[in-house]
């Protein structure tokens, strides 16, 4: 667990967001898991910091959130993205791509040249 | 946007918290649920499933508060709980906050208040059009560098200048409206001003009502860009000699005595009996460049027409009025004064025998007061500084109070730290408490600075006769210095509320919560800072003092002192003559001895003079006196000294009772007689014949073509015999006899108002209605004032000032007295309570009484000795400032300083000593066993 990667402050957003995305209507424990899975269990997200993320989101508008069944037939709280959102994940993603584009120049220098 | 909709939504959060909470516990409880279900299926035991999940999810309360945290507005609701309890706090300790508000309150308030009085009167621009742009112009002369000027000179100032956009000329008369326009309210008595002490002669009983007019030139309204409030207001071409008399009403009057009626535009007034057509009203306050609103407009050159004569306004001697100029566009005005110097040049090339050096004088005409000379400013500063004294005497106590506070909570806030609040939440809270206290304040200080606006508006008003016109100086509460007091206040709050603050969030928790503060041997808490406040407190309250107590008792030297003539017995009657000119000088002379006969018919009086001039106050009047047969002082030498001048009647010295000390007093052929006589005071006498008899030798007074006031003539005559010697007075000044004065007879003919001095038995002001009567009964349309001579002698000015500031300062003095010693009390009883444990040891282990109410009361007056010290040496530098107002009183009053001191340590030892008596009563086993 130790050499576990923390999620980096900003990014979690974005990688909410994909994941509601592509899987649709989620819970909060699904998202965790979720960006884990995605990552090859590299990435470990502090389930401290999911639900603050989570609300904030909510704040913004970019999802919403209602109560309902789980798979294990349990009450959970569901997020899905909103319309605001879809567009947000767009936006965020062409920026994030943009970015490590840049950075990635930076550290391969000679192979453009 | 999306900003916006968060913080809305966050502000939305801070309700529903309860159903908000129950939600956020529900999605915990089913991620753990999840989380452990998922373990379970990885084959893990129920046991460490659980465990898992409860570690990975982390802590379950930090994850509540964080999302609370951004569910609502952490600072607003953070604040609002700060508030709440701030509240609680503060009602919980309803003397200290009573205290702290109550003393920034006043600070507040009487800042305020002098702060805006000052600017109202001397840094504010007049609400006139454009009032950077105005200039004053004024005579020169050697003897009065800021003089009025003559008609004639100002016209040809006018005429010739280049400068000015206009150049005006405003003087103040009065004028008797024939109908019942005039009749006059019930009349204020001063209450204030009365108390204090001065007070001004008021309208007899029963006299006519003048109308307090300004006579202006005709472009004065374009001058100042004035707009009407009906009609309109006067024009250039109403004042020429010989244009149908109008008059513009004051708007004020409209109002009071007309109901605002709108037919006044275009009636008749009959002033002095002239027709006058009522053109147009100004605006309500209006006050254009005068000192008070008039209650008429009328142009200058209708002053032939109520009762001066056309030669006496084109007079180029008589001081005729006040001049005023609009620079035009890029004029300075420097160039103003190049110009003028060179015009005055000129005038006095055509006018060799003009008076001496006369030239001009150009200030700026941006403020309602002409700029204030250095002696001015001095009293001003030195009143400003005593109201700022008492702003830091308030917020010296609030810091005290603040720290002394602090200390004791000192282990409330090591608790609240060690259960994990911030610092800066710490000092966040405390920092609201002393703003809370910073705010209440204000709020009360701004209505408090309000009252005490009105209480002065109100009783300079009244100690104003009315024809005097109507004060109407805009002084609201300023807001600029209301917020400035106020920030003032906020931030001694928020520095010394943030000094405890911080010390008393000590790294060491232990310590704190272990309450090191109670060891043994050393007085407990930082005392340093809270000494050197209560120091400050100390010394600050003991300048005030001692300066309100040196001006107190100089001002009493000044009504003790002896003027030199009696003052008790005398009543002053003035009556003016508005329609002199169409009465006609025979009448006049006529009805003054009238008036004199029937005066003195009215039972209870003992003697009737007449003089030019009441022997003190008002009205005086110099001229230049030589030594007849002295050479003439070579050009440019300076001109001879001038000497204050009353004309008299022959039973003025016996009347007043003034000593004739050589020679004889006057007889009634004296004023007619082909030789001119006069009569000089002792200090005359030694100046121009000292170790010699004055008796029998000549006098040179007066120069041809020396300045006058206008309707009188000055006096001259070239070898007057010098018939008496009496004694000195004080006549023009309370602190000190004049250097010299002369006295001259009074002709009957002699033109201007009359001054009858009415020798009384018994109380003269219960005979001030029958000699209304008497008056009335003469002239019933005459115009008459009068005051008993001995309330009038107060009528000087260095006596109003000081009599004021003393008022003034022991009432700020006693005020900050009060906080000082709740201060010393204050910190005191804290310190003796902090100490109770150690008490009861000590008096366990032996120690007597004495010696611990010692112990305690010499730690508590360390700080008051050294504010008493700092406090007298600076009082004797006040006391320096304040010398030109003590009335010969010195500036070092062994009285004033050891009393006051004296009086102010014997408070401070109550103060310190009641706390100390409980302190030393403490039952050792009571003190041992607390806490």
């Amino acid at each position: 667990m130790g050499d576990k990667t923390d999620v980096w402050q900003g990014t979690l957003a974005l990688m909410v967001l994909k994941t509601l995305e592509t899987l649709g209507p989620l819970h909060g424990y699904g998202i965790a898991r979720r960006i884990e899975q995605t990552s090859s269990n590299l990435l470990s997200v502090n389930y401290g910091t999911l639900y603050p993320a989570l609300l904030k989101l909510e704040q913004e508008g970019y999802v919403a959130s209602e109560w309902g069944v789980s798979e294990n037939n349990r009450r959970a709280k569901f997020y899905h993205l909103t319309k605001a959102g879809r567009k947000q994940v767009e936006k965020e993603a062409r920026q994030w791509e943009e970015a490590s584009r840049i950075v990635a120049r930076f550290l391969t220098p000679g192979e453009e040249r | 946007m999306r900003r916006l909709r968060a913080v809305l939504l966050r502000l939305a959060g801070l309700f529903q918290k309860e159903r908000r909470d129950r939600e956020l516990a529900e999605e915990i409880e089913s991620h753990l649920q999840m989380h452990f279900e998922d373990r379970l299926r990885a084959g893990l035991s129920p046991g460490d499933a659980r465990r898992d999940a409860l570690l990975r999810l982390g802590g379950v309360e930090a994850l509540k508060e964080a999302h609370r945290d951004r569910r609502g507005a952490p600072v607003v609701e953070n604040l609002a709980r700060d508030l709440g309890y701030a509240v609680r706090t503060l009602r919980r300790s309803p003397g200290f906050t009573a205290v702290a508000v109550l003393a920034l309150a006043l600070g507040i308030g009487a800042n305020t208040t002098a702060f805006t009085a000052l600017d109202a009167v001397a840094l504010r621009p007049r609400p006139v059009q454009d009032p950077d742009r105005l200039a004053r112009v004024y005579r020169s002369t050697p003897a009065d560098a800021c003089g009025p000027m003559s008609y004639p000179d100002y016209a040809d100032y006018r005429d010739r200048s280049r400068v000015f956009s206009d150049l005006s000329m405003l003087a103040f008369g009065m004028a008797i409206a024939s109908s019942d326009l005039s009749a006059e309210s019930a009349p204020v008595a001063p209450r204030l001003a009365g108390t204090i002490g001065f007070r001004l002669p008021q309208l007899l009983e029963g006299s006519a009502r003048p109308l307090g007019s300004a006579f202006v030139s005709g472009n004065y309204f374009r001058m100042l860009g004035a707009v009407p409030a009906r009609g309109r207001l006067l024009r250039p071409e109403d004042d020429t000699i010989g244009a149908p008399p109008v008059a513009v009403m004051g708007g004020n009057f409209w109002q009071r005595q007309l109901g605002s009626d709108p037919a006044i535009v275009g009636s008749t007034l009959h002033l002095n009996g002239v027709p006058f057509t009522v053109v147009g009203v100004t605006p309500l306050d209006y006050i254009g460049t005068a000192q008070s609103v008039p209650e008429l407009w009328i142009p200058i050159s209708a002053k032939p027409r109520l009762g001066m004569t056309r030669a006496q306004l084109e007079d180029r001697r008589a001081m005729a009025g006040w001049v005023e100029g609009r620079l035009r566009p890029g004029a300075s005005l420097a160039d103003a004064r190049a110009e003028l110097d060179v015009l005055a040049a000129r005038l006095r090339a055509d006018d060799p025998q003009a008076d001496g050096h006369s030239g001009v004088t150009v200030t700026s005409g941006r403020a309602y007061a002409p700029p204030f000379d250095a002696a001015t400013w001095g009293v001003i500063a030195t009143t400003m500084a005593a109201v700022a004294l008492l702003l830091l005497i308030a917020c010296a106590n609030v810091a005290c109070l603040l720290l002394a506070r602090a200390a004791v909570r000192r282990k409330e806030i090591a608790v609240r730290l060690s259960l994990g609040a911030t610092r800066a939440r710490l000092i966040q809270q405390l920092l609201t408490e002393s703003a809370l206290i910073g705010l209440l304040a204000g709020a009360l200080g701004l209505p408090l600075a309000w009252a005490m606006m009105r209480l002065l508006i109100v009783e300079v008003s009244s100690a104003l006769p009315s024809y005097w016109g109507a004060i109407a100086l805009q002084i609201d509460p300023d807001v600029r210095i209301f917020a400035y007091t106020l920030l003032v206040s906020l931030a001694t709050g928020v520095v010394f509320g943030l000094a405890p603050a911080w010390q008393a969030s000590p790294p060491d928790l232990n310590a704190a919560l272990k309450d090191e503060g109670r060891a043994l041997g050393r007085a407990p808490g930082r005392s340093r800072l809270r000494d050197v406040l209560i120091a400050a407190q100390i010394g600050a309250c003991l300048v005030l003092l001692i300066g309100s107590a040196l001006l107190l008792r100089g001002s009493q030297r000044a009504l003790r002192a002896e003027p030199g003539f009696d003052t008790r017995h005398v009543v002053i009657i003035e009556v003016f003559d508005p329609a002199r000119a169409s009465r006609g000088p025979a009448r006049w002379r006529g009805l003054k001895r009238e008036l004199k006969e029937a005066v003195g018919a009215v039972p209870g009086v003992s003697g009737v003079a007449v003089a030019s001039r009441p022997p003190i106050g008002g009205g005086q009047r110099w001229v230049a006196v030589a030594e007849a047969g002295a050479p003439a002082p070579p050009a440019g030498e300076g001109d001879p000294p001038a000497i204050g001048y009353s004309y008299v009647s022959p039973n003025y010295f016996e009347t007043l009772g003034i000593g004739v000390v050589r020679g004889r007093t006057f007889i009634a052929t004296d004023a007619e007689a082909a030789l001119p006589v006069a009569i000089v005071s002792e200090a005359t006498a030694r100046r121009f014949w000292p170790g010699e008899d004055a008796v029998g030798k000549r006098l040179a007074i007066g120069r041809p073509g020396a300045g006058h006031f206008a309707g009188e003539e000055a006096p001259l005559c070239a070898s007057c015999e010098v018939v008496g010697v009496v004694r000195d007075v004080h006549g023009l000044q309370l602190h000190k006899p004049d250097d010299a004065f002369l006295y001259l007879p009074l002709p009957e003919t002699r033109p201007g108002s009359v001054t009858l001095l009415v020798r009384t038995e018994g109380d003269p002001a219960s005979r001030l209605p029958s000699l209304g009567r008497a008056v009335r009964s003469v002239g019933p349309g005459l115009p008459a004032v009068a005051g008993v001579l001995d309330t009038m002698i107060s009528f000087d000015p260095h006596f109003v000032v000081a009599r004021m500031g003393g008022m003034l300062s022991s009432l700020i003095g006693v005020l900050g007295l009060l906080l000082a010693c709740l201060g010393v009390y204050g910190m005191v009883a804290y310190c003796a309570a902090r100490r109770t444990q150690e008490i009861g040891i000590r008096v366990a282990l032996g120690a007597r009484r004495t010696q611990v109410l010692g112990l305690v009361m010499r730690e508590g007056m360390r700080p008051v000795l050294a504010g008493v010290a700092t406090g007298v040496v600076a009082s004797a530098a006040v006391g320096r400032v304040l010398s030109a107002m003590l009335f010969g009183l010195s500036s070092l009053d062994v009285v004033s300083f050891a009393g006051v001191s004296a009086l102010l340590f014997a408070i401070a030892l109550l103060a310190t000593w009641l706390p100390a008596r409980r302190a030393a009563r403490v039952d050792p086993m009571v003190a041992l066993r607390y806490e």
